[in-house]
């Protein structure tokens, strides 16, 4: 694949979270989709502005623990009426009460592990190379005291100039234009 | 929920600039006016079902019931004082925004111990008909009932055994201990805290730490005692309507259950007063996902118990445990079981795992009323079968004794919801004196 080439997006750097979320906002409401924030520690509203809270990771979790929930038990059935039906304390073969902690353990395992792993498929990790790096005040601010809006130039409203305008707007203290 | 993010947003976006500064402190933090008027509709419900309940005594078997019922309707106040004061204590101890913005309406559920020390009076004059041990209190009275045939040999030798703990006269003493225990710690605790708010040097580091270190040393030790206390009270008076029966988790069983019921108690009364100032400010959707979070932890740990205890009895396979299960299972039971274990736990367990519902307040208002009506439906299931003889059935139709099951519970927790809402009114909804109270008035997520 020859390499990514021309504009990532518009880097604007803010002092506070409050100037981001209300960037963000702002920018969400002016039609921006393909937009991400990054900052030093969680900042709930940010995702909220972002509307980032709906991801698939609970969906993955629930049918990994219903998954679970099933091959316990049918690992169960299995083993006791058909597999090795042996009766050793003349309750039926199917004495679903016995079935339930098997079953309790493969559901907490399966949700756990398709959560991590489904997160994992999700999120683009792990990833070698990010674009954002090319900007200088990213890499010293991002992880320390400064709050970043990123507008991506693969969003259909995306303009160089007037988003640039849009972002400066805001009063950021900088907007940088960030290659791939 | 697409909808609610949309509105936080426009909430997010309409102050705008500079909106992300603290909330301010609503000037009057005492109940709505609105509390007095839901105090009208309690003893409106209260009145209706007591005015039932006695019409239940026209009914054949009615009287039996009214009596039983009784002791579950007891039962339920006495749980929502008890787990009220238990979380009280816990979260002193564990301290958080959650248990400051509960703090209140805790208290005022505490406060309502004189009810419940009214109300074990009758208890303890019906004592003889609910309980074999107090029916029979003598060797000769319990043999004699033997050969009569109206106990079995086991009961007989039972009641024998567990004379020491199990008569009229040490019931009364130990309900005087676990009562009077828990009526000086409530009194403590609700007094303290009136003088945390009136403390001279509030608002200061060293008065907040003063407090905490107080309240703390208090809880700390209380929670032990309470739980032993509540164990041994719950012995006498609920377990051994089984006087064969025993089982190691059951004090545990009910401290959880006390715990569902007083929070579901809680979260329903907060997500009732936030349609008002001033918990319409103090009551945050982050709180409110706390407290979601710790019931859906209750609706797991009580579940947990309850069918550990099933699981190990089943397998143990040993007649006098069995039994007790057997009472409760078979013959028709199995509907209120089943009934009772889709109340108390796949319905809130279902609904509390979406993150959705526990941030939505009229959602969440449901589960807790579910919740609410749970404790009612498993309190049923653990009093009424004591009574079943091997074979007996439960039936529904023409038994119109069993709704007193309904009516004299309802009553009682009106009458007991009268009381407590009387004292919510009394003060100020939110302890100001605490380090959390400029916490609660921070926007929220913001750092």
């Amino acid at each position: 694949m020859p390499p990514r080439e021309g504009v990532y997006g518009l880097l604007a750097e803010f002092n506070t979270p409050s100037e981001l979320v209300h960037a963000t906002e702002m920018a969400h409401r002016a039609g921006y989709r393909r937009m991400e924030c990054y900052t030093p520690y969680p900042v709930e509203e940010a995702a909220e502005a972002l509307r980032f809270h709906k991801t698939r990771v609970p969906l993955m979790c629930l049918l990994g623990g219903v998954m679970g929930l099933t091959t316990g038990f049918l690992l169960e059935m299995w083993i006791n009426v058909w597999g090795y039906p042996l009766n050793i304390r003349a309750t039926p073969l199917f004495s679903w009460p016995a079935f339930v902690i098997p079953e309790y353990e493969l559901t907490i395992l399966f949700a756990g592990l398709s959560t991590a792993f489904g997160m994992i498929a999700q999120n683009g990790l792990p990833q070698l190379y990010h674009p954002l790096f090319n900007a200088p005040n990213f890499a010293s601010g991002a992880t320390t005291d400064k709050f970043f809006l990123c507008l991506e130039a693969n969003d259909p409203r995306f303009d160089v100039a007037e988003t640039r305008t849009l972002l400066e707007s805001f009063s950021p203290v900088s907007v940088v234009e960030v290659d791939h | 929920m697409a909808l609610e993010h949309e509105h936080n947003g426009a909430e997010l976006a309409h102050g705008g600039h500079g909106h992300h500064g603290p909330n301010v402190l609503p000037s009057v933090l005492t109940a709505p006016e609105v509390v007095k008027t839901w105090r009208v509709r309690a003893a409106i419900v209260a009145v209706v079902f007591a005015l039932l309940s006695l019409a239940l005594l026209a009914v054949p078997g009615g009287a039996t019931h009214l009596v039983r019922a009784y002791l579950a309707g007891y039962m339920m106040c006495f749980n929502l004082v008890g787990g009220a004061l238990a979380f009280l204590m816990v979260q002193y101890v564990s301290g958080g925004k959650w248990g400051l913005v509960l703090r209140r309406p805790l208290e005022a559920m505490t406060r309502t111990i004189p009810l419940v020390l009214l109300l074990t009076i009758p208890l303890l004059l019906l004592m003889k008909q609910l309980y074999l041990w107090a029916a029979y209190t003598t060797k000769a009275a319990t043999l004699d009932a033997y050969h009569q045939g109206l106990i079995t040999n086991e009961q007989h030798l039972d009641i024998d055994f567990r004379h020491v703990m199990l008569n009229p006269g040490a019931a009364i003493f130990q309900a005087c201990v676990v009562l009077g225990f828990m009526t000086l710690l409530i009194t403590l605790l609700n007094r303290w805290s009136v003088l945390r708010d009136k403390d001279e040097t509030a608002g200061t580091v060293g008065s907040f730490d003063k407090w905490r270190v107080r309240f703390e040393n208090v809880s700390g030790p209380s929670i032990v005692l309470y739980v032993i206390l509540m164990t041994d009270f719950v012995i006498v008076f609920v377990k051994s309507l089984d006087i064969i029966w025993a089982s190691s988790v059951y004090g545990l069983q009910f401290l959880v259950a006390q715990g569902y019921g007083a929070l579901a108690v809680g979260i329903l009364s907060l997500i009732l007063l936030s349609r008002y100032e001033p918990m319409k400010t103090l009551f945050r959707t982050t709180e409110q996902h706390d407290l979601g979070k710790l019931a859906f932890a209750f609706t797991m740990l009580n579940i947990y118990l309850t069918f550990a205890e099933f699981l190990i009895i089943w397998s143990g396979n040993i007649p006098d445990e069995l039994t007790y299960y057997a009472h409760r299972i078979q013959g028709g039971w199995w509907t209120i079981c089943t009934l009772d274990v889709i109340c108390h736990w796949v319905i809130p367990f279902c609904l509390l795992l979406s993150r959705d519902i526990k941030r939505s307040k009229h959602k969440l208002i449901w589960v807790a009323v579910v919740m609410i009506c749970a404790r009612f439906i498993d309190l049923f299931w653990l009093i009424e079968p004591s009574w079943n003889k091997d074979g007996d059935t439960l039936h529904l139709i023409g038994n119109f004794g069993l709704l007193a099951y309904i009516t004299v519970p309802v009553t009682l927790v009106a009458i007991w919801a009268v009381y407590y809402l009387t004292e919510l009114g009394k003060r100020p909804l939110l302890n100001v004196n605490d380090p959390h109270t400029e916490e609660l008035l921070e926007p929220e997520h913001a750092h």
